[in-house]
């Protein structure tokens, strides 16, 4: 399984000689001529990958690509690579999350170095994500009533009290409990917690009067 | 009565403490003198005897004296009976006219009054004048004739006559019979004595036509000596100077003379006698014997009344300088020269010239200072110039590194992947023979990129060259393109189908389109899309080319579009405001003209025109 580059720069002769090199170091290779190209074909999470953008290029320049990216909740890291570098363009790029900003001409094993990270960094940010995805999906196998459940025993309320919140009796809160423990795939309570944080449901407060 | 005696009385006694001490007892005479003319009076020389003479009277001016003339004539006539019928003519009409003295002027005139004096003035002293030294030694006049008694040397003309001629061998004496010559009768001895070194003719006595005949034909080497000449033989008389006239003009040989009249008619010059001396020495004489002085104390002496006198234009046709000539000598007759006949035109004209002078001098002057001048600004400007260029190039310097690097990235790029290639086990030659074209033609573009900016910045001092505008803009354009592209402005050029030659600067005619073009980039930075610029040259009729850079931007404000132009006039915020006053300034040392104006259909275009070489 190799991971994905996609080159975005207006050189078609740097792209061809970039597309080879990293063909050469095993990556597949995407190139567009404009961040236009890009945005009509844009690749997704499936597969661990990163961007290699030029700063200076015709139309949608490299930094508001990438603005735009994170506005379409983008995952794909960005390494910039410009023939030239001003600080201000950099220290933006760096702060809209850019994993890394480099100039030409560059070695391409420093080049490697910063894509495989980047990309390293994309695939942990997809295994989180799909963590989260399967949580969010046992989640949704809770009935409401159940849900409702889910949401005061993270709040750290006793059968006893759901009971009463819930106008019914603390034996069948106990076994909505049970259900919840068993759907969720957790063994105890602090488990249960850390899920609702990670999923940031089960909010206090907002079901649950004060 | 008794009032009369007593100023007579006075008056004697004023005159006898005036009077010299020695003469007291000598009574006054009448202030009246007698003037006889051995000549007539009317020739030129003996005009100007008594002309000296009556100037020296009238300078006497405490005494009136009367002045009666006769002129005895006696060249002309003689005899008896003559000089008998004149003396009872005198002594008729001057009987009631008591003379002072009588003054003889000749010695053929002194012989006549010493004749006559017992008769006509019995007891009046006579003055002689125009005597000379053998005629008086002849005559040894009593004690009442005083008189000044003048020299007149043969070899005085003859060494004249060497001066004049060089290597002189003849002389040739022109004149009277020696017995009817009244001043140079006794040159006969001296001429008869010879001069040594020197062969002498006299033709003297000969009819006139004889002698011009043989004048117009005289040898080289000789000299003319004029005497005198008074008739032509045949009866006719006149006065010598006229004589001299004809024969001096068929003379030639050169006529030295012996007497100032004689220089006039023809005579180049000689010791000559001066009339008016004559008269002014017999004046003096004659007035201290009517003042009362005694002629016994006032014996004859020699007078010098000779000077070496010569005729500058007989000089100039006989070749005859200045400093061959006897010391001392006076120059006459010399034709006035440019100087002396247009003073006042030639002081006008020398200073108009020198005001002339001082101007051009002046305005030369001028215009090496402003030549100077020149060269200083158009140093400056190319200074400027050159610092234009180099802020436009910082301006474009991101443009030009992302430009270069961008070659050299694929370059290194490529050269690491044929690397890998020829390391792996089985190479892809095929792909190493594309790597290393794409690394060639990537070579090229980086040192195109480094020529264009090289030309940009090359510090040259201003030359004209021929040079195709069409090349000009397109090189131009294409070292924008990349700057262009990167700030999203897209720029077309369209040029003329024909070459336009013109004369000028290409650096810096190039930096005039740099800053045309940056500047419109400029104006449009802050429209969000549709960023254009349209480089356009054209043939403005046979005689100009013009450039025009359109821009889709906002436009001028109608009220600044000439002071765009105008020194550190800017709109941006780090702007100098120099671009366009320095592109105008080249545009005007190249003879063109630089200016702007506001589209119909919005944005501003600036024209560029320049005359077309022929």
């Amino acid at each position: 399984m190799h991971a994905y580059v996609h080159i975005v720069d207006d050189d078609a002769s740097f792209r061809t000689a970039l597309e080879r090199r990293l063909k050469l170091a095993g990556y597949r290779v995407a190139t567009y001529a404009s961040a236009r190209q890009l945005l009509d074909r844009l690749p997704g999470d499936e597969e661990a990958g990163c961007i290699v953008l030029d700063v200076r290029i015709p139309g949608m320049s490299g930094p508001e690509l990438q603005i735009r990216l994170n506005e379409l909740e983008s995952t794909l890291p960005i390494v910039f690579l410009t023939g030239h570098a001003d600080t201000a363009t950099t220290v933006q790029a760096i702060k809209a999350g850019a994993e890394d900003f480099l100039t030409k001409p560059i070695a391409s094993e420093q080049l490697i170095e910063a894509i495989n990270r980047a990309v390293a960094r994309h695939e942990l940010t997809r295994s989180q994500r799909t963590r989260l995805d399967s949580l969010r999906a046992l989640l949704a196998r809770l009935t409401p009533r159940e849900r409702q459940v889910f949401d005061l025993i993270v709040c750290g309320r006793i059968n006893k009290q759901i009971a009463y919140e819930l106008g019914t009796t603390e034996r069948t809160i106990k076994a909505h409990r049970h259900q919840v423990m068993e759907k969720m795939q957790v063994q105890s309570l602090a488990e249960l917690v850390s899920i609702a944080e990670r999923l940031n449901a089960g909010a206090p407060g907002g079901q649950v009067k004060g | 009565m008794g009032n009369a005696i007593r100023l007579s009385g006075l008056i004697i006694l004023l005159a006898t403490l005036l009077s010299p001490a020695g003469l007291r007892a000598q009574e006054a005479r009448p202030h009246s003198m007698l003037v006889l003319d051995q000549s007539d009076r009317r020739g030129p020389f003996y005009y100007q005897v008594f002309v000296g003479l009556r100037d020296a009277v009238s300078a006497h001016s405490h005494a009136p004296t009367t002045i009666y003339t006769e002129s005895l004539d006696l060249n002309r006539f003689g005899g008896e009976a003559y000089q008998e019928s004149f003396r009872r003519f005198l002594e008729t009409k001057y009987r009631d006219r008591p003379i002072g003295v009588v003054v003889a002027v000749g010695a053929a005139a002194l012989e006549v009054a010493l004749r006559w004096r017992p008769q006509l003035w019995p007891d009046t002293p006579i003055v002689f004048a125009l005597v000379e030294e053998a005629d008086f030694e002849r005559l040894r006049p009593p004690a009442f004739v005083t008189g000044g008694i003048v020299t007149l040397k043969f070899e005085n003309a003859v060494s004249v006559a060497r001066a004049v001629v060089p290597d002189l061998k003849t002389v040739v004496i022109v004149g009277a019979e020696w017995e009817r010559q009244v001043i140079f009768r006794n040159w006969k001895d001296q001429v008869a004595a010879g001069i040594p070194g020197v062969d002498i003719i006299e033709m003297v006595g000969r009819p006139m036509p004889d002698i011009i005949g043989q004048v117009a034909a005289l040898p080289d080497r000789s000299a003319i000596i004029y005497t005198g000449l008074y008739s032509d033989g045949k009866g006719n008389y006149y006065p010598p100077s006229d004589a001299l006239a004809f024969v001096a003009a068929k003379a030639n040989r050169p006529i030295v003379v012996s007497a100032e009249t004689f220089l006039r008619p023809g005579g180049i010059g000689g010791f000559v006698i001066v009339p008016s001396l004559i008269g002014a020495e017999a004046a003096k004489r004659a007035l201290r014997l009517l003042d009362g002085e005694a002629p016994e104390n006032l014996p004859p002496s020699a007078i010098d009344a000779v000077r070496p006198i010569f005729n500058w234009q007989q000089m100039q046709r006989w070749s005859v300088s200045e400093a061959s000539l006897p010391q001392g000598s006076e120059i006459r007759f010399r034709d006035p020269s440019f100087l002396e006949k247009y003073r006042w035109r030639a002081i006008a004209l020398a200073t108009a010239l020198l005001v002339q002078t001082l101007l051009i001098a002046f305005l030369l002057h001028e215009r090496h200072m402003r030549r100077k001048a020149e060269v200083e600004a158009r140093n400056q400007q190319s200074q400027l110039a050159h610092i234009n260029r180099q802020a436009t190039a910082g301006e474009l310097s991101s443009s030009i590194a992302h430009e270069l690097n961008q070659p050299l990235g694929s370059i290194l790029t490529n050269a690491e992947s044929a690397e890998l290639i020829l390391g792996s086990p089985t190479p892809d030659l095929q792909e190493v023979r594309e790597i290393i074209s794409d690394i060639k033609r990537d070579d090229l573009r980086a040192s195109e990129v480094i020529r264009r900016m090289r030309s940009l910045l090359k510090r040259a001092p201003f030359e004209k060259k021929d040079i195709d505008l069409n090349q000009s803009m397109r090189e131009a354009f294409d070292f924008l393109k990349p700057q262009a592209s990167a700030r999203n402005v897209a720029i077309y050029l369209q040029t003329s189908p024909q070459t336009l030659r013109v004369k000028g600067d290409p650096v810096q005619l190039q930096q005039v389109i740099l800053n045309l073009v940056v500047n419109s980039m400029d104006a449009m930075a802050r429209m969000p899309y549709g960023r254009t610029i349209i480089g356009r040259t054209e043939v403005n009729g046979a005689e100009s080319a013009v450039i025009s850079i359109s821009d889709s931007g906002p436009g001028i404000p109608q009220d600044r579009l000439n002071e765009i132009f105008d020194p550190f006039f800017t709109t941006k915020e780090q702007g100098m405001g120099i671009g366009l006053s320095i592109a105008r300034t080249i545009v005007l040392a190249h003879s063109g003209q630089l200016w702007a104006e506001n589209q119909s259909g919005g944005g501003a275009v600036f024209h560029l025109s320049l005359p077309l070489a022929a």
